[in-house]
């Protein structure tokens, strides 16, 4: 059951972040690019000003364009081939630039000395009025700031549970996105970025004009293989309490149907064996950053 | 007299009492629905009938097998009398079985056991979901339109609607006139509830009692049905809704959609001229839009006809027939629908129901919507703290 995937409503300065990626395993699997701030996308909606077009193919028989999309906290490259001839056309349609939404599958280019580039391939170009624009960047300024909460509520201590997100109607795929986003970016400063997006509201309350699109700040830097500050190794009792949590982790894994175990039934089983829920969950998150135990599904653990 | 005679007369039990292994029994109920057919004995390969279908009597509806039932003359609605059936279970269901042991006659509805509202409990409809029955539950009246049926030869009337407590909503099928109207505070006994494609249903037949109650915790039909928009993963996770409202943008169309051929006969789109039932017809032209809406958390697909396509588009079906010998190509109106309707930021209510390529909404009301760009620019900047933009 694969359904169709959700375009995430990001601001460029997130995409212009993105190094992390996903490759999908399997038949007509998904990939994804992760962000540090809390998206997992395959897909996106941008709003922005689009440059007018330059053409990159060198064969003729397989047109390839390019242009760019900046709104004001930056600029992602939008690109289109013969294979979306209805987005190429639409991305050719004009030679100034325009006021633009763009729909399209996000790639991400590696090179060897471990640049990314990121692109998004379009599969549909709209050319919108100014107002229009400004609503979609609300939207995404909107989306990001629940994510960056998202993000920022996961880390507290003791943790909120899942079930708290769940029931407040956040999405479940959501949670993943940021649990995983925390993991691939330990050290990313996402207050510097939450800042920056106050150039975006300024457009979306049309105080800026679409051309004061600002260099992306020095300040800023996304560092990949940052260590991940020295954890005190466990304590014989710490040992003890993960060994539990495992062990009933893998009992209550063999007893279900699906092969991953209930957390709740989880936190219940070991409950009852003296450790407590609040503590049980402090565990399971230290094995969770560990990699020792994942949570595919929201409530649902696995080894990893 | 030997001891094995079962000791004295049937016990008389409502169908939500029976129980495995309780001594002989007796029932009144009527049959709800019923098959006839045959199996062949492995012995002497003989054949033998067989009834099977489910019975109720208002408290709770069971499943039932008749071994060498009357020729002719057993149907649905008959008020039926059982003596010494065979009580059994069937994946925790309990169910029973007529054979030569026991004694079936005809009865009247007057014999049915009067349930007492006050008997059966009371759930929320938040709480109603298959297979729960003999319950009782108050509800509001949001909507309620009727619709024909054809069920197998003969064509009925139901009663669709929607009816909602402070817990949530719930879709409404009845098959009987109850005269429902919207705004209306109900009690019902005696529905019982199935999932049409997935999203839980209550259905009322004959069987069913709908009794006027003076209640004013109930939600009012606007309430319900400006509910505020759900994201499309909620809908996503929750596997559809009665009533459900969503916002987002265009992002695209599916397949089949602007100018389409239909089935005469049963509307359905027709593919290279051919229906997947009647073959070889000559279709009838229609505008529809299978639009993809997306709120950055999910997508959900919008089954738009004919009125809300043109209202959208602003282009008619008419327009569209007078200038189809210029422009003949079906592909080249889906592109224009598309460039009408990408981008555009709706607001759709209607029933979603969810299946393996993603939700489906049926839309009873399709809003272009305008955002207040300022106030919204104000709650943003409020959020990002220190300082204004």
């Amino acid at each position: 059951m694969t359904f169709r995937e959700a375009a995430w409503r990001v601001v460029a300065r997130e995409l212009e972040s993105t190094l992390e990626e996903e490759r999908g395993v399997g038949e007509r699997a998904a990939s994804y690019v992760i962000s540090p701030f809390g998206a997992r996308m395959n897909r996106v909606l941008l709003a922005g000003t689009l440059s007018p077009p330059e053409p990159i193919g060198r064969d003729a028989s397989q047109p390839f364009w390019r242009s760019r999309l900046s709104d004001p906290t930056g600029a992602v490259a939008v690109t289109a081939g013969s294979f979306q001839p209805r987005a190429m056309t639409q991305l050719r349609s004009s030679t100034s630039s325009r006021s633009a939404i763009v729909v399209g599958k996000v790639h991400l280019y590696k090179g060897r000395d471990g640049t990314a580039y990121l692109s998004v391939r379009a599969e549909a170009v709209r050319t919108v009025g100014e107002s229009e624009e400004r609503a979609a960047l609300s939207d995404a300024v909107r989306q990001t700031l629940d994510r960056l909460d998202l993000i920022q509520r996961l880390g507290q201590v003791p943790p909120v549970l899942s079930e708290t997100f769940v029931d407040e109607g956040t999405p479940a795929h959501w949670i993943m996105a940021a649990r995983e986003s925390i993991r691939r970016y330990p050290s990313v400063d996402r207050t510097q970025f939450r800042r920056e997006l106050r150039a975006a509201i300024r457009r979306v309350a049309g105080v800026s004009s679409p051309s004061d699109v600002s260099e992306p700040p020095p300040s800023v830097q996304i560092r990949r293989d940052a260590p991940a500050p020295p954890r005190a190794a466990p304590s014989a009792a710490e040992r003890a309490e993960e060994s539990l949590v495992l062990e009933f982790l893998d009992q209550v894994a063999e007893g279900s149907l699906d092969a991953y175990a209930d957390r709740r039934e989880l936190l219940a089983r070991v409950g009852s064996r003296g450790l407590g829920s609040d503590r049980a969950e402090e565990v399971l998150t230290r094995l969770e950053d560990d990699g020792v135990v994942e949570e595919p599904i929201v409530g649902k653990l696995r080894r990893a | 007299m030997s001891e094995t005679e079962p000791s004295g007369a049937p016990r008389e039990v409502r169908l939500r009492d029976l129980r495995l292994g309780e001594g002989p029994v007796a029932f009144v109920a009527r049959i709800v629905t019923c098959d006839r057919r045959e199996v062949s004995r492995k012995s002497d390969g003989s054949r033998r009938a067989l009834l099977s279908g489910l019975l109720s009597d208002g408290t709770a509806t069971v499943r039932f097998t008749w071994w060498d039932p009357p020729r002719e003359g057993v149907e649905r609605g008959l008020v039926i009398r059982a003596v010494g059936p065979e009580v059994g279970e069937y994946r925790g269901r309990t169910e029973v079985t007529f054979s030569w042991k026991s004694r079936v006659g005809l009865a009247s509805a007057a014999e049915l056991p009067s349930v007492d509202p006050a008997e059966v409990p009371e759930l929320k409809v938040r709480d109603l979901r298959p297979p729960a029955e003999g319950f009782r539950v108050y509800v509001r009246v949001a909507r309620i339109a009727e619709r024909s049926v054809s069920v197998g030869e003969e064509r009925r009337v139901v009663y669709d609607g929607l009816v909602a407590d402070s817990t949530g909503a719930i879709a409404l099928s009845a098959w009987t006139d109850f005269h429902l109207r919207v705004g209306e505070t109900l009690e019902i006994t005696g529905g019982y509830l199935r999932a049409f494609r997935g999203v839980p249903q209550l259905v009322l037949d004959e069987r069913a009692t709908v009794r006027r109650v003076d209640r004013h915790d109930l939600p009012e039909p606007a309430t319900v049905l400006n509910a505020p928009p759900v994201s499309m993963a909620r809908l996503e996770e929750s596997g559809g809704s009665p009533s459900a409202t969503v916002e987002g943008l265009v992002v695209g169309l599916l397949p089949p959609s602007g100018l389409v051929y239909r089935c005469p006969e049963c509307r359905r789109s027709l593919q290279g001229g051919n229906c997947r039932l009647h073959g070889q017809v000559e279709g009838t032209a229609d505008l529809r839009a299978r639009i993809v809406l997306d709120d950055g958390t999910g997508a959900v697909t919008i089954n738009a006809g004919r009125p809300e396509t043109e209202r959208l588009w602003g282009v008619t079906l008419d327009e569209v027939l007078s200038r189809l010998r210029e422009r003949p190509d079906p592909a080249v109106w889906e592109g224009d629908l598309l460039d009408a309707l990408l981008g555009r930021r709706l607001r759709v209510r209607g029933p979603a129901s969810k299946d393996d390529f993603g939700v489906t909404l049926q839309p009873e009301s399709v809003e272009t919507v305008d955002i207040d760009l300022d106030a919204t620019a104000e709650r943003l900047a409020a959020r990002i703290g220190s300082g204004h933009p």
